[in-house]
């Protein structure tokens, strides 16, 4: 089905590829390449299928051009409710065949490529946090060591920043309104609530390598069936 | 387009806006849905007071309010399913993916420049020269108390900051990228260039962690109320909300198509701040962003701020600029 579904033409000032990266290229351009074809009424005309079709390109930042049974477009800048906001680019195709005149289509989308890049972009965030942490370790380490050989002297209680929360009285209100007591200063060294004392985890950034992945694999999958059924509801005139 | 005159200004000759709270349209539906979306941000912002007042120490800890946090924001996601202040608004795939993006970003790298060069390593410097003795007095107060300061304090710092971006180009070059924006949604706060994302992180909250339960407070008046600033919800918020709070119908104002809307409504939480100081404007606007509306693709979003800066220096300094011929 593919072979049929038109080829778009090369971008102005681009060399053409040679023919064998272009095979290779396919095998992978799926990923933010959506193809995909439509029965016509039998007997309609492209001029009648592309005049129906023509609203979806007066949109702001869409240029497009007809010529013959080809339509092309491009957009720039589109905006966020434009129906094929997804796209880039794109050419739309009118063919007849035996069975009728069939629209096939052959749409480019950065925004598609980009969420399916981005997990390896949190992935190599992930790795840095991991690296950076084991660059501090060894300093925060051995600074820790250095002070227990040295003998350091242990904090006295008017030390600056020794002085915690639960040194300080409830206020009667929260007593009376039933707040519980803050907790006990903790011993030095023991971990501290709050996230000023937490060094940054690999964690988030796993978490949106995968809600890309996944948000990869939703869009793949919705837009092409969005974009079908847009073409569609178009073309019947509604 | 004639405009509306608030004080000495005239908002929305450029591009429309709704003035007035008696001119927003109202909840359309049942009573039951107006109860729910007139009652639901007071309940949510009374229940997580009530929570984070009463929970024992071993719940209220930074990691709760992550999760809490999380939980809210797909809360806000369904709401804005059910009930969309404007259809024009709808968040699309596209839109979610660039928006989580952003998210993204603050939760990871942001997170590390923060970390090693940000306001953490600031906040721990200031906090070795502080007498933490001297904030006793504070820390001795009405826990609710101390957790509107801090917010206040924080939203006090974040409104002249707001300000200042718009007032004073180089702080507007990074946040200029925020008001590309052309609809709001839950995640759009975090939309921006990262150099803003960064300075705005530059708060005064983390000097205050060592009242943790305080601080928890302090983050549940900022979540419960800021959150708003950017969903794309219908709500009848009671009046004394709107005459205190920041919501989306000041927000949508502050991010108008037109100029002089776009300098009001400038805190984060409490507008009673703009109130103060003469930057209120109560209403709303459906259509959104610089240029008229022009939406910015993520690499644009990410190299804006220098590009513009390096084309204002060419103007400025460039030679031929101003070449006039010889007579």
């Amino acid at each position: 089905m593919h072979d049929a579904v038109p080829a778009l033409p090369s971008r102005a000032g681009r060399a053409p590829l040679s023919e064998g990266f272009r095979v290779d290229l396919r095998l992978i351009d799926w990923i933010w390449h959506i193809r995909g074809s439509l029965a016509l009424a039998p007997g309609q005309s492209s001029d009648d299928a592309f005049d129906r079709l023509d609203p979806l390109f007066g949109q702001t930042g869409t240029g497009h051009d007809r010529a013959g049974d080809t339509l092309t477009f491009q957009k720039k800048d589109p905006g966020a409710q434009d129906k094929l906001s997804v796209f880039d680019r794109g050419v739309l195709r009118i063919e007849r065949d035996a069975a009728g005149p069939v629209l096939r289509y052959h749409l480019v989308s950065r925004i598609l490529l980009f969420c399916f890049v981005a997990p390896l972009l949190f992935l190599a965030f992930a790795q840095l946090t991991i690296t950076l942490a084991k660059f501090q370790k060894p300093s925060t380490e051995a600074t820790a060591t250095s002070g227990k050989t040295a003998g350091a002297a242990p904090k006295k209680p008017g030390d600056k920043a020794a002085v915690k929360a639960a040194d300080v009285p409830m206020n009667p209100i929260d007593k009376f309104l039933g707040a519980p007591a803050p907790e006990k200063p903790k011993k030095d060294g023991e971990s501290k609530p709050g996230r000023r004392n937490k060094k940054p985890s690999a964690t988030p950034a796993y978490v949106f390598a995968a809600f890309f992945a996944i948000l990869y694999i939703i869009g793949r999958i919705l837009e092409d069936r969005l974009v079908r059924r847009l073409f569609e509801k178009k073309l019947a005139g509604s | 387009m004639d405009g509306v005159r608030v004080g000495n200004r005239v908002i929305g000759a450029q591009s429309p806006v709704t003035i007035g709270w008696e001119n927003i349209p109202k909840v359309q539906g049942g009573p039951i849905k107006r109860f729910v979306f007139t009652w639901f941000q007071p309940t949510m912002l009374f229940g997580l007071l009530a929570f984070w007042y009463y929970a024992p120490n071993s719940i209220a800890t930074a990691s709760t309010a992550i999760g809490i946090g999380i939980g809210f924001r797909v809360l806000l996601f369904a709401l804005e399913w059910v009930n969309p202040r404007y259809e024009s608004w709808r968040l699309t795939w596209k839109e979610m993916v660039v928006d989580l993006f952003y998210v993204g970003l603050g939760y990871t790298i942001l997170r590390i420049v923060d970390n090693y060069i940000g306001s953490d390593v600031m906040v721990k410097a200031i906090q070795g020269h502080f007498h933490w003795d001297s904030f006793k007095w504070f820390t001795g107060l009405p826990l609710l108390l101390q957790a509107f300061l801090i917010a206040f304090i924080f939203d006090f710092g974040q409104y002249w900051m707001h300000r200042g971006m718009h007032n004073w180009y180089p702080l507007w070059l990074p946040h200029s990228v925020h008001h590309y924006i052309t609809q709001l949604n839950v995640n759009k706060g975090a939309v921006g260039n990262p150099v803003e994302l960064f300075l705005i992180g530059l708060g005064l909250g983390g000097f205050f962690d060592f009242v943790p339960r305080a601080f928890l407070l302090a983050g549940a008046f900022g979540m419960a109320i800021g959150a708003y600033q950017h969903i794309n919800v219908r709500f009848d918020s009671p009046r004394w909300w709107r005459f205190l709070f920041n919501t989306t119908e000041h927000h949508s104002l502050h991010h108008s198509q037109d100029f002089e809307a776009t300098r009001s409504n400038y805190s984060g939480s409490f507008i009673f701040i703009d109130r103060m100081f003469g930057t209120c404007i109560d209403g709303e606007a459906e259509l959104l962003g610089m240029e008229g509306g022009r939406r910015m693709s993520i690499p644009e979003q990410m190299t804006y701020p220098f590009t513009e800066a390096w084309k204002t220096l060419k103007e400025k300094f460039g030679r031929g600029s101003a070449v006039v011929p010889a007579e």
